[in-house]
């Protein structure tokens, strides 16, 4: 049995960081405040002191900037680690990531792999108004040539963190920062990896599947537990992995249920929620009981004041739950 | 006035309209005056309305962005012009962190903001991963803005007009195979956003296609009829807002539905509708929504990857006939991509 500690998200997310650099010299960490400050949620935290200022270093606030130098990186062969301070200020680099990035391989015949990994908190719950909370995830997976994850506790977020840093693709490391430090969990303190396109089931159920990922994992746990309540048995899965995504796990569920509510914070219109019902009603059609439903962020910008109403809580799920149920 | 003008017509006729009607109006982006005039819907402007209401920019679409929100908070009505729609990612934190959400931030009290975003999109000569893209999918995801595609001159010309006169953002995608297709104008006749429009009427399969993909469908339509299969085809022309209730409508009425949007299906727009489709027409439907988009690869170059790339009228029959449980017709006699012939360039 490997050896375990027990950690938040941000020390687990910190250990994977620490862990890579040590193994890996060419891996570099770079940023806005990543380097002498450790990051404005402290995951690069004692990096810099450790590894130094060449490898571990700050960048100006410039995002198209940070993300082209991570790819010109990444094609010199150094493999860096560039995080978006928040998810919202990605746009400014929207042209170097769709254009450039998720491109390269595919344009240069694979004579140019960059291994680039983007981190960027993302996603509400920490009252950050709507430049500190968007959830941009359906652009990138949109977007052919990209790797897209989002873990939802400690133990996945670093075993995520180190399939991506080994692996050989441009990936977009999305970290709900509503969980950094709501929860605590056995991490092991060595190098694990977990796979990159495989989903969790987090509860086994007969009655509905519900789908979720994120900081709507436990939203949609906490959810099925009020519905066990109710007489029902929901199956939860827990996506982790969104480009390329579980479809095997999903449509599994759903033909032994027949009933589907997924649940995402961004806006419902073109959500990644879209294309999960799209996708399931495409391979388990027969097997559906009743409409999928999507349980969403508005279609709105994200409120300030309205935080917990635009975000799906475990009441809005439930709600949707039962109506797709007794459908 | 009634006239048969090609589609690049319709859009210099509705700006030409507009800039005589309201002297707010301007339109401005990289070669807008150049001697192409964005595949020649702008021709015309910069002699009849002068420099100061048509002109180039720098290479610097941000910046330009931000340019047409700080002249739209000024109380002018600005055309900002894209030749890819691929560039107007370098403007993204403008559209969409600026933009599309400012009526908002401000609690309404900017009550207007009245830009449109041109941009050329889709396939042309061996255009590549860069200057290929669609992304109606991404612009339609952002609450706040609206989301425009013609597929015919009249709409070109109608949406356009529209688009201007509306106070919220709008971003307008054109097909650059479209620019070549003539149709009757009538300059008297509005189509307001938000509706979309039954092309074609048929009873056993709805085709609700965007952009480009009508052209398709229309072809595919004919190869249908010739085995029986009548196919109804619905232009979304407005991506957002989205009237559902027809396409809802026709699908109810048919019980089986292929979604062809001109863009990655996967996670985009065709994705949406797909979903909407699915739900709203749970108990009609015979079949599950296809899909059909491009493939889920950045655009390839060669033609021969380009034609496995982008749907085509094939594409259509062969869903169609899966769909509704028959055996391929033969098409090996058939032309296909006769638009690829009439494209002139420049790109």
């Amino acid at each position: 049995m490997a050896e375990v500690e027990t950690l938040n998200m941000i020390q687990a997310l910190n250990s994977a960081l620490d862990l890579f650099m040590e193994r890996e010299e060419r891996a570099y960490v770079l940023g806005e405040d990543v380097g002498f400050f450790g990051g404005v949620f402290r995951v690069t935290e004692g990096l810099q002191k450790k590894y130094g200022a060449r490898r571990v270093f700050d960048t100006p606030l410039a995002e198209a900037g940070i993300v082209g130098m991570a790819l010109g990186m990444g094609l010199a062969g150094l493999v860096p680690v560039a995080e978006i301070q928040f998810a919202d200020f990605v746009y400014p680099a929207f042209d170097q990531i769709v254009s450039e990035l998720a491109k390269y391989r595919y344009r240069s015949g694979a004579q140019y792999t960059p291994r680039v990994v983007l981190r960027m908190p993302c996603g509400g719950g920490i009252r950050g108004g709507h430049y500190h909370s968007q959830s941009p995830e359906a652009l990138f997976i949109h977007t052919p040539g990209l790797r897209v994850l989002m873990p939802s506790g400690p133990f996945e977020a670093k075993g995520l963190l180190l399939g991506a840093l080994a692996g050989p693709d441009p990936v977009i490391f999305l970290e709900p920062k509503k969980l950094y430090r709501a929860i605590k969990a056995e991490v092991p303190k060595g190098w694990y990896t977990l796979p990159l396109d495989k989903a969790a089931v987090l509860r086994h159920g007969q009655d509905a599947t519900l789908v979720a990922y994120g900081a709507m994992a436990p939203a949609a746990l906490e959810a099925a537990r009020l519905a066990e309540e109710e007489g029902y048995d929901i199956e939860v899965i827990d996506l982790l992995c969104l480009m390329p995504f579980d479809l095997k796990t999903l449509v599994h569920s759903v033909e032994k249920t027949g009933r589907l509510v997924v649940v995402h914070e961004a806006p419902r219109t073109c959500g990644f929620g879209a294309e999960l019902v799209a996708a399931v009603q495409e391979k388990a059609f027969a097997r559906l009981e009743a409409p999928p439903r999507r349980v969403t962020g508005f279609d709105t910008p994200f409120p300030y004041t309205l935080e917990d109403h635009y975000l799906p809580g475990p009441e809005r799920i439930l709600h949707a739950l039962i109506e797709t149920l007794e459908y | 006035m009634k006239r048969n003008i090609q589609f690049r017509e319709a859009l210099s006729s509705a700006l030409a309209d507009e800039m005589t009607a309201d002297p707010s109006v301007f339109v401005f982006g990289l070669d807008v005056p150049d001697h192409k005039r964005i595949f020649g819907s702008t021709a015309g402007l910069l002699e009849k309305f002068g420099p100061e209401r048509v002109f180039d920019t720098p290479l610097s679409e941000d910046a330009m962005t931000g340019a047409a929100l700080g002249a739209a908070l000024a109380g002018l009505r600005p055309v900002h012009v894209h030749i890819r729609v691929d560039f107007a990612l370098l403007g993204m934190n403008q559209i969409i962190n600026m933009i599309s959400n400012l009526r908002y931030m401000t609690g309404g009290q900017i009550g207007k903001l009245p830009i449109v975003i041109r941009a050329v999109i889709g396939r042309g000569w061996g255009q590549s991963a860069q200057h290929s893209k669609s992304l109606q999918g991404m612009f339609a995801h952002f609450p706040g803005l609206k989301v425009v595609m013609p597929s015919s001159p009249q709409d070109a010309y109608s949406l356009l007009r529209a688009s201007i006169r509306d106070d919220n953002p709008v971003i307008f995608l054109e097909h650059r195979w479209l620019y070549d297709v003539v149709g009757e104008v009538d300059d008297a006749h509005a189509v307001p956003l938000g509706l979309a429009n039954v092309r074609r009427h048929g009873k056993d399969i709805t085709l609700v296609c965007t952009s480009w993909m009508n052209v398709e469908a229309h072809k595919a339509a004919d190869l249908l009829a010739r085995r029986g299969v009548e196919a109804e085809i619905v232009d979304v022309r407005s991506i957002a807002p989205l009237d559902a209730a027809t396409i809802l409508k026709s699908v109810r009425r048919t019980g089986r539905c292929i979604v062809a949007d001109y863009d990655w299906s996967f996670c985009g727009f065709a994705a949406e509708l797909a979903a909407q489709i699915h739900h709203g027409c749970f108990k009609e439907l015979k079949a599950p929504v296809e899909r059909v988009g491009f493939a889920h690869t950045p655009c390839p170059t060669t033609r021969p990857l380009e034609n496995l790339f982008y749907p085509s009228a094939k594409t259509l029959v062969r869903a169609a006939e899966r769909l509704l449980g028959l055996d391929e017709m033969d098409l090996s006699q058939e032309k296909f991509y006769t638009y690829e012939v009439n494209f002139k360039g420049p790109f």
